[in-house]
């Protein structure tokens, strides 16, 4: 235990017999003095049951010698008449020794099984990471072999519409592989802290206006609608890591949602920050806890439908963390899914007034 | 410009990347001069005098954006870059340094054919070449310095026009937040980015149809802007495909 914890512990128990006595004060008039004895063994238990052994002796001889002199005849001082007070002492100290030494097995095995929850936890993502490389990679290298194969190997015995569906698998296979790679790469540097966030004053309606133009093919099947003040401030971030955070949820609300459904983007002012969301009419969120959503490797209820990497969402929270916001998934009542993330509102400096015509 | 097909600078160290460069660009019309490394692109540029170079940033001898510079020094060629994501501050280098263009990889050769279009468009205009800017339904007259939207005119102030004729001189090609900010308010502004969130926003609620989904006046996220626009009268029919 830290040093820091010790004195916290010997304060505590300090504390916890200032209290006994005050409440044996308040019993004495009307009480045995071994209920007094009793409040003191409380007293004990909760320092031994909360700190460690230190603490837990300092309160049985603190609690006894207040004991003793407070309310023991003759009050005031030390002398023990009545032998039955020793083994008061000895009992008190004994049961602080006994649940202090309880408690710190049990504190012991807490810390191992945490160990061991992690250990499984990378285990989960290691294997889960491997999953998804032979699956989401194997798969589409499968695909561009055995097309280009074709095409070298028979290209001109094919009309020139094969040809062409053949050529366009290759590269579309090709692109899902490159995004896929780098997501990996990517969720690689966020957690290594590998990034440097080199910030600048941003618009969001910009990023908004990019993201949609990038993903435009993906979310070609959806009716986008935005919602953004015209007059949002601007924010001091990364504003290509923004924009990937932000494509991310606009991807992830494609890919579970309905052809025809709408998608909206909208932005408030709230206090001092910026809130953005990204909210869909689809089947709405699984049950449980959302915050799940955010791990790695976490697909959602109709991965089969949806493909994608299990990254998305988590690269989303690690790129709004590291710029200090917060991301959160909400139930939409009447159906459908709300992702919101927070950015900080700085107050930006002035652009000088141009003189009037 | 030398004859009707024009001649291309590939610098790329990547023989399989070359190669397909190589069949699409010869398909589309253009010869192609390979350079498989920086020293050696530096030497062909001055002998082969291409019209336009491609330039990949990963090479293995000479930084690309070195190249550029080496480039610049003799010529106004257009020159695109390709760029990995994960060259992101290259990239920009890059074009601070004099680059036209960027593709990033993987790409579709139909975004590298076009990028190619728009620069050898912009080498044959020359500088000023254009003055009539058609936005929808806005159009700019940059030498009388009108413009109209459906027929009205509008009033752009001093900053804001500056910043519209700054993208029109570099037409569909991308414009750094450096070289926008220090050729609008001088180089001791060149990391105001704040000015050009503002003045853009200004300038789309004037001439874009739908400001917050701009069709002319476009962002590229973390580099800086591009101008889309038609042009109107002078080249028309030049440029075929």
């Amino acid at each position: 235990m830290k040093l820091s914890g010790n004195w916290t512990g010997y304060g505590a128990a300090v504390a916890a017999t200032g209290a006994a006595t005050l409440a044996g004060w308040a019993i004495t008039p009307r009480f045995d003095l071994v209920n007094v004895a009793m409040v003191y063994l409380l007293a004990v238990v909760v320092v031994a049951y909360r700190f460690a052994r230190g603490p837990a002796v300092l309160a049985s001889v603190a609690s006894v010698a207040a004991f003793d002199v407070l309310f023991v005849p003759p009050r005031g001082t030390f002398s023990v008449h009545d032998l039955q007070y020793m083994l008061t002492f000895a009992i008190m100290l004994a049961v602080g020794l006994l649940i202090s030494g309880l408690m710190d097995r049990v504190r012991r095995q807490a810390a191992e099984r945490a160990a061991l929850e992690i250990a499984s936890e990378t285990e989960r993502i290691r294997s889960a990471l491997l999953a998804s490389i032979s699956h989401d990679l194997r798969t589409p290298l499968a695909v561009m072999a055995g097309a280009s194969s074709a095409l070298a190997a028979s290209g001109e015995r094919m009309s020139a519409a094969e040809r062409n569906a053949l050529a366009r698998s290759v590269f579309e296979q090709a692109r899902d592989m490159s995004d896929h790679v780098a997501s990996v790469l990517q969720m690689a540097r966020l957690e290594t802290g590998a990034i440097e966030l080199e910030r600048d004053w941003a618009a969001l309606p910009e990023i908004v206006a990019s993201v949609l133009d990038r993903l435009r093919e993906r979310l070609a099947a959806h009716r986008v609608l935005l919602d953004l003040p015209g007059d949002l401030p601007l924010v001091r971030v990364n504003a290509a890591l923004i924009e990937q955070a932000l494509g991310n949820l606009l991807e992830n609300a494609a890919r579970h949602t309905a052809a025809g459904t709408v998608v909206r983007v909208r932005a408030r002012q709230e206090d001092r920050q910026l809130v953005v969301s990204v909210e869909d009419f689809g089947p709405g969120l699984p049950d449980g806890d959302l915050e799940r959503l955010f791990a790695k490797f976490q697909h959602g209820a109709s991965e089969s439908s949806g493909g994608g990497t299990g990254l998305g969402l988590a690269i989303c929270r690690a790129i709004v963390r590291l710029h200090g916001g917060r991301v959160w998934a909400e139930r939409v009542p009447g159906g459908g899914a709300a992702f919101r993330f927070t950015l900080a509102i700085e107050p930006a400096p002035q652009v000088p007034p141009e003189p009037g015509p | 410009m030398s004859g009707l097909r024009p001649n291309v600078l590939v610098v790329e160290d990547d023989p399989d990347i070359r190669r397909f460069l190589r069949a699409t660009l010869t398909a589309d019309g253009y010869r192609v001069v390979e350079s498989a490394s920086g020293r050696r692109a530096a030497i062909d540029a001055g002998t082969h005098k291409p019209d336009v170079a491609i330039v990949d940033l990963g090479l293995p001898d000479l930084d690309g954006v070195e190249l550029i510079r080496r480039i610049r020094q003799w010529s106004p060629m257009p020159i695109i870059v390709l760029s990995a994501r994960t060259q992101e501050t290259s990239k920009i280098e890059a074009l601070d340094a004099g680059a036209d263009d960027y593709v990033t990889k993987p790409f579709a050769v139909g975004e590298l054919l076009a990028r190619l279009r728009v620069a050898l468009r912009h080498a044959r205009r020359g500088p000023g070449g254009h003055c009539l800017l058609r936005l929808s339904t806005a159009s700019v007259d940059l030498e009388q310095r009108r413009v109209t939207r459906a027929g009205r005119a509008v009033h752009l102030t001093p900053i804001e026009f500056r910043l519209l004729a700054c993208m029109a001189k570099h037409l569909g090609m991308v414009v750094t937040h450096r070289q926008l900010l220090t050729e609008v308010w001088g180089p001791t502004h060149e990391r105001d980015t704040h000015y050009l969130r503002v003045y853009m926003k200004q300038l789309r609620d004037k001439l874009e149809e739908d400001p917050m989904q701009p069709r002319h006046l476009i962002t590229e996220t973390g580099v800086g802007y591009r101008l889309v626009a038609e042009e109107e009268g002078d080249f028309v029919g030049e440029d075929g495909n």
